[in-house]
């Protein structure tokens, strides 16, 4: 029985690159999302409105959690020594 | 690939089949982005902890800073009160009515001046401008109103303290 990461070594190239490219898309959407919470959360608390800062916190948390497991989905490019 | 031992340290730095170099590049781009999420997150845990534990300071009591005569109309004072670093501008404006700021612009804290006759605070680093009777920011750069204390007359002293909440820039004679 072959599991997700064996079927995704033994796949084309064209295949990963793709995958890699649609990865990193959604990283950067990620990060572009925490800068804006970072910003807007900063933004209130210097404004003396400090109850933003705690959901921005936990929002941002959140999303990189979501970006630390989709790395899990990350090709390690073993394709050449396996087929050795 | 049984001389792979044997290869010369070049060939292996740099790669001649395309998908081990595109590989190796993306992959290690994703990890830094990840990284600089994480970073990300803590600097909203900073600000978090920092806005509900570690607040800043409010002024406290009533300080005196000039005598009213000393402020022309039109005129500006600068002061600092004791036990604090925060520079602040007392604004004596055409009207016969008293303001004081925070001199520290929204922006990036660079001193603001008050121009007389255009009822207008102007932060010259990157013509930021400030409404002088509320503090509200008119144009540029700045994202916060400057942050304003009450004066206080009581005959000819001009004192400051704390501005409360929906008391904004109004001045009261004691």
């Amino acid at each position: 029985m072959s599991n997700f990461k064996d079927a995704q070594n033994k796949a084309h190239p064209n295949k990963t690159n793709t995958l890699m490219s649609a990865l990193i898309v959604v990283l950067v959407l990620n990060v572009s999302l925490q800068i804006w919470l970072l910003y807007t959360g900063l933004n209130n608390a210097l404004g003396k409105n400090k109850d933003v800062a705690l959901p921005a916190f936990i929002a941002s948390l959140v999303l990189f959690l979501i970006g630390f497991f989709w790395l899990y989905f990350l090709p390690m490019g073993y394709r050449n020594k396996n087929n050795k | 690939m049984s001389d792979q031992a044997n290869e010369p340290h070049w060939k292996r730095d740099f790669p001649i089949q395309r998908t081990e170099a595109t590989k190796v590049s993306r992959r290690d781009f994703a990890r830094f982005l990840c990284l600089v999420s994480g970073g990300l997150a803590t600097g909203s845990a900073y600000v978090a902890v920092k806005a509900n534990f570690f607040p800043q300071e409010e002024v406290k009591g009533e300080h005196f800073v000039c005598k009213a005569a000393g402020v022309p109309l039109g005129g500006t004072r600068s002061f600092v009160i004791e036990g604090s670093s925060i520079p602040y501008i007392l604004i004596h404006l055409e009207d016969g009515s008293w303001r004081a700021y925070e001199q520290k612009c929204t922006h990036l804290s660079c001193a603001v001046y008050y121009k007389p006759g255009s009822g207008q605070i102007v932060c010259p680093c990157h013509e930021g401008f400030f409404d002088a009777m509320t503090g509200e920011v008119l144009a540029g750069p700045p994202p916060r109103p400057l942050p304003a204390l009450e004066v206080v007359m009581r005959g000819e002293d001009v004192y400051v303290r704390a501005g409360s909440e929906g008391l904004a820039n109004n001045e009261t004679h004691v």
